[in-house]
């Protein structure tokens, strides 16, 4: 098998994992290849708008295990390809050097063992290191199940190391993934928690949950991830709506994926680890899932309708926080501009504002954007629900018209 | 008649220029580099004024660093208007000082903060968008037509990052190239140095072929949004992006 073919089936492989990021690393180098960019830099696009920041492939799509959801379980019958270690270094640095790429993203189906599946990755990533002195970005995935002084020793190669939590509670992952338990994924976030530094996996670690391939409510995802930033300190947890590729009576039958789903949990995401949100203010039992009309910043503002409207020129940056539109960045804006100057609604805008979002929940001097009569809230919610269904239609125009 | 001041072309000469009306209180209509070409209502004025090197370090002390750089921003720009925004600029900043940014009700201020971000904005999308080929030996090379004049902040960037390759890059639109050699990077015009490059080689298309195959790999189907994709990485850049290029 060729080298184009090797590639196409082991990018392929690897493509639903959604996480892309190459930021919070800051490597600099003295000898040898490369750098890494703290903010992260985006290199292409991919056809379905995604970022390609790294070279992101399996090692080999073979696997023992047999995951439900996953396209490279055991019982499917598809191509397979292995890597060797070389190949992967050759590969990463050709496409470094004519910045295709900032780094590799290396993950792998299980071969023999999770053992032997770790000493591979670990063996190309060091020779990438150690040999071929490459000082860009690399994030591996640690293979669950694989003994502790394996973890140690990735970690110390890698800016970033994830372990796929896959879904949010324990019993679907036994119905689901029954090689898998979450212990084996948590002993690992906590092992890497508890030793990250700036030698030791210095842009912190990640995980992925799988959105829509099972019955969990969006409270039961919010929680696991709420519960992962808490005890492991993570710095992503990337959801990931189901593709249906598989065939399954264990799994739904959609046809596409969940995309506003996924969108509503990125935004509520956010939320909680920016803004102060906890969320038991977003979700309860009895609205266990998302609005899937507005966003859930919106959907808080509505349901708490006698906070608002709030005084732009004195409310607290708390209170600036939690007004839909307005980002952390603008929020200090804010904060700093008013001591100057009093603001307007203009001057809103070039600060970073959504006013279409905005405009609906704020004072600015006293004044309401209309008149102050039209502050009810079926009106608003109405708008809101309004400007959404623009906005999406927007974007299915652009798909119909492709197909 | 109006009035037009002329200065060499660098920003040095263009700092001096304005900081040596400003306080000599002359009337300014306009202020445009040596090449441009007046019209018929124009007259220009040049005036050998020596240049004081010490101007940068004098703005970066009293107005601020991220003041400093983003009047630089402002020069890389294709504005128009750009020296004269950038005098009014000045003349407001030795007034406030390092308070000027905060100054959102002159129109100067904004002008400038609109303009700098774009300049920044552009040059952080290129250091992703750039594409290199390998020539013979080992030389890296690549081209590029930004709609602001960023070869400088490029090269400052992979000076760091392709620390131990040669490389050129070259800005086709302003016929300039930056040269490295791996320890300094000079930025030269398309007449004083003429590159002489043969680009078709088995092993380089190898390698854009296997990059073309990650690339058309790596999107998911179900998922396609051209929209967004265009959104990110605008036509304008596919000329010299070598996994979109057949696409145009
Ligand atoms: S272990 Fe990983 S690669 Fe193997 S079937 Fe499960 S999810 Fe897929």
């Amino acid at each position: 098998m060729d080298l184009q073919e090797k590639l196409k089936i082991l990018a392929d492989s690897a493509k639903y994992d959604a996480s892309c990021s190459s930021s919070g690393s800051n490597r600099k180098s003295k000898h040898g290849v490369g750098n890494t960019a703290l903010s992260g830099i985006c290199h292409s696009f991919a056809s379905d708008g995604r970022c390609i920041s790294l070279l992101k492939i399996l090692f080999t799509n073979c696997c023992i295990f047999d995951c439900k959801y996953c396209l490279n379980r055991r019982s499917n019958s598809i191509k397979r390809a292995i890597f060797t270690p070389e190949e992967v270094c050759s590969i990463t640095l050709n496409f470094y050097r004519r910045n295709y790429i900032e780094g590799l993203f290396l993950s792998s189906g299980i071969l023999k063992s999770p053992d032997y599946t770790m000493e591979l990755i670990i063996k190309t990533v060091s020779l990438l290191r150690h040999k071929y002195h490459f000082h860009g970005y690399i994030h591996a995935k640690a293979i669950p199940g694989s003994s502790q002084k394996l973890v140690k020793e990735l970690g110390l190669l890698v800016d970033r190391l994830s372990a796929n939590i896959e879904l949010p509670t324990e019993n679907e992952l036994k119905r689901l993934a029954p090689n898998k338990t979450s212990q084996n994924v948590s002993s690992i976030m906590n092992y890497v928690n508890q030793n990250q530094s700036k030698k030791y996996v210095p842009a912190g670690q990640s995980t992925q949950m799988i959105i829509g391939a099972t019955k969990e409510s969006d409270l039961d995802i919010m929680n696991k991830s709420a519960s992962l930033y808490r005890s492991f300190h993570l710095k992503r947890v990337f959801y990931s709506a189901y593709v249906p590729i598989n065939k399954d009576s264990y799994l739904p039958s959609i046809i596409c994926p969940p995309l506003t789903r996924e969108n509503r949990l990125y935004q509520a995401d956010w939320l909680l680890r920016f803004y102060h949100f906890q969320v038991k203010d977003l979700l309860d039992f009895k609205h266990p899932n998302f609005n899937t009309m507005i966003d859930p910043k919106a959907d808080w503002a509505l349901r708490h309708f006698d906070e608002f409207p709030k005084e732009i020129s004195t409310c607290s940056y708390y209170d600036l926080l939690k007004i839909p539109g307005i980002g952390v960045k603008s929020a200090k804006r804010i904060l700093t501009a008013r001591k100057h100057f009093t603001i307007h609604f203009e001057d809103l805008k070039r600060m970073g504002v959504v006013l279409k979002r905005a405009k609906y929940f704020i004072l600015c001097n006293g004044k309401y954007f209309i008149n102050h009569k039209w502050f009810q809230k079926e009106w608003i919610e109405k708008n809101l629900v309004l400007e959404e269904k623009i906005e999406k239609e927007e974007n299915n125009m652009e798909q119909l018209r492709l197909f | 008649m109006n009035h037009v001041y002329v200065y060499d072309g660098d920003y040095l000469s263009l700092l001096n220029t304005i900081f040596y009306l400003l306080k000599t209180n002359q009337k300014v209509e306009n202020i445009k580099p040596e090449n441009y070409s007046p019209t018929l209502f124009e007259n220009i004025i040049h005036f050998n004024i020596p240049k004081q090197d010490h101007l940068l370090d004098q703005i970066i002390q009293s107005f601020g660093i991220s003041v400093a750089r983003a009047m630089y921003y402002v020069f890389l720009s294709e504005e128009e208007k750009k020296e004269l925004l950038l005098y009014y600029f000045v003349y407001y900043a030795l007034k406030y000082r390092k308070k000027i940014m905060y100054q959102r009700n002159l129109k100067c201020v904004r002008e400038v903060l609109r303009i700098s971000n774009y300049v920044l904005h552009e040059s952080h999308k290129l250091k992703g968008f750039l594409r290199f080929q390998e020539l013979q030996n080992h030389l890296l090379y690549a081209e590029m037509s930004p709609t602001n004049d960023i070869l400088f902040l490029l090269s400052c960037h992979f000076s760091k990052r392709l620390k131990n390759e040669f490389w050129i890059i070259k800005d086709v639109k302003r016929k300039i190239i930056s040269i490295y050699d791996k320890k300094k990077f000079v930025i030269l015009s398309e007449r004083e140095f003429k590159l002489s490059l043969e680009k078709e080689n088995d092993q380089e298309k190898m390698i854009e072929d296997l990059w073309k195959t990650f690339y058309n790999t790596i999107g998911i189907q179900e998922r396609k949004n051209d929209r967004c994709r265009m959104n990110f990485m605008p036509k304008k850049y596919w000329k010299y992006i070598t996994e979109v290029r057949d696409e145009l």
